[in-house]
C-alpha cells in the first residue's frame, strides 16, 4: 500500500514539477506522509501529554536506532508543565520495555511530586521499570490487551564484587519496591510474590501481568484506553482546581 | 556466535562515535524535534520531542517531513 502512495507521488511529481512550485510542495507532503493536511488544534492545550516509549536510557548512550526515552528530555519539559500556569494536566503514556532503575525511578519521582493532576495509560506495554513508572501518577489506566512484566532487577554492569554487588543489588530493588507499593493499592507481599514467582517467564523469575489482571493486583487503578483516561483527567483538574480555590479564600 | 556474557550488548559492540551524530535535538518553529541530517541543509524529522499535543498538529514537522534548516 505505500508502495502505491509512493508510485502516485512520483507520477504526479513528474506531471507536475513543470507547472509551478507550489504543487510541488503539496507532492512533497503526499510522499512523506500520504496525505495533504492533518487537523488542527485550537492554539492552547492545557493538557500535556508525554510519551514513554521504547527503551529508558540510563547513563550509556544507546545507538541512534534504537528508540529511547532520555532523562535529560524527560525531566525539563516535567519542570516546564510544572511552572507553566496555563497547563492544568499531564497524560503520560507508555509503551515501554524498561530500561536504566535509576532514570526511571527519577522519571517516576519527578512524576509522583508534580502538583498538577497526571494521569497513565499503559498502551502495549509498561515493563520493568515502566511499572514505577504507571502507578507514579495520581491515576493510572492500562489497556485490556496491555501487559507489564514485574521481575527482580539484574545488573548488567561491570560490578564484580559478590556480596556488595548482592547487597546493592538489594538496595536497589528495595527502592523499586517501597516506590510501587507507596504509590499503588498493591501490597509489597503480593507484588514481591509477583516479583519472584517461578513458572511464569521462560528462564527467568517474574510475573507478566495483562489488562485485568494488573488492576486486580492493585498495581493499576482501571482498564481503559484514551477515553476514560481524558475524562479521569478532567475530572481531577476540576478537582484541583477546587481545591485552590479554596485556598485562596 | 553466541556471546554468554552479562555485559549489554552496547559495551561490547560499540557505535561509531559519528553514528552519534547523525540524529540532533533541534527547535524549529518554537518545536522541539529529533531530526537526522540529511545531505545539505535539509534534514529529516524522526520524532517530535514537544509534550504539548498542538506540536503534533503542524502541518509542517511531523515524523518524515523533510525540512530546511536557514
Amino acid at each position: 500500500m505505500n508502495d502505491d502512495l509512493r508510485q502516485n507521488g512520483s507520477e504526479n511529481e513528474e506531471q507536475e514539477k513543470p507547472k509551478e512550485g507550489q504543487s510541488s510542495s503539496l507532492i512533497d507532503k503526499i510522499q512523506q506522509l500520504g496525505q495533504t493536511n492533518v487537523p488542527q488544534l485550537s492554539q492552547d492545550s492545557k493538557i500535556h501529554c508525554l510519551t514513554i516509549v521504547g527503551q529508558i536510557e540510563g547513563h550509556l548512550q544507546l545507538p541512534p536506532q534504537n528508540k529511547t526515552t532520555k532523562y535529560e528530555h524527560l525531566i525539563p519539559q516535567i519542570v516546564a508543565i510544572e511552572q507553566n500556569p496555563n497547563i492544568e494536566g499531564l497524560l503520560v503514556i507508555l509503551n515501554t520495555v524498561g530500561g536504566d532503575v535509576e532514570a526511571g525511578l527519577a522519571i517516576s519521582e519527578m512524576l509522583s511530586s508534580l502538583s498538577k493532576p497526571a494521569v497513565s495509560i499503559v498502551l502495549g506495554g509498561g515493563h520493568s521499570i515502566g511499572v514505577p513508572i504507571a502507578v507514579s501518577c495520581n491515576y493510572s489506566f492500562i489497556a485490556e490487551t496491555a501487559t507489564m512484566t514485574i521481575h527482580p532487577i539484574r545488573l548488567t554492569g561491570l560490578v564484580i564484587g559478590v556480596p556488595q554487588t548482592f547487597e546493592y543489588l538489594d538496595k536497589m530493588q528495595e527502592r523499586v519496591i517501597n516506590f510501587v507499593t507507596k504509590n499503588s493499592n498493591i501490597s509489597e507481599e503480593v507484588f514481591k510474590e509477583l516479583m519472584f514467582a517461578k513458572g511464569n517467564l521462560t528462564r527467568d523469575i517474574g510475573t507478566n501481568v495483562v489488562g485485568k489482571d494488573a488492576v486486580e493486583f492493585g498495581l493499576i487503578d482501571s482498564v481503559g484506553g484514551i477515553g476514560p483516561a481524558m475524562k479521569k483527567l478532567n475530572e481531577l483538574i476540576e478537582i484541583n482546581k477546587k481545591n485552590n480555590e479554596g485556598i485562596v479564600q | 556466535m553466541i556471546l554468554y556474557t552479562m555485559m549489554p550488548q552496547e559495551l561490547i559492540y560499540q557505535t561509531e562515535p559519528s553514528e552519534f551524530n547523525r540524529q540532533k535535538l533541534i527547535t524549529y518553529e518554537g518545536i522541539p524535534l529529533l531530526v537526522q541530517m540529511d545531505e545539505g541543509q535539509t534534514c529529516t524529522v524522526i520524532r517530535v520531542m514537544s509534550s504539548n499535543p498542538v506540536h503534533f498538529m503542524s502541518a509542517t514537522c511531523f515524523p518524515g517531513a523533510k525540512i530546511t534548516l536557514a
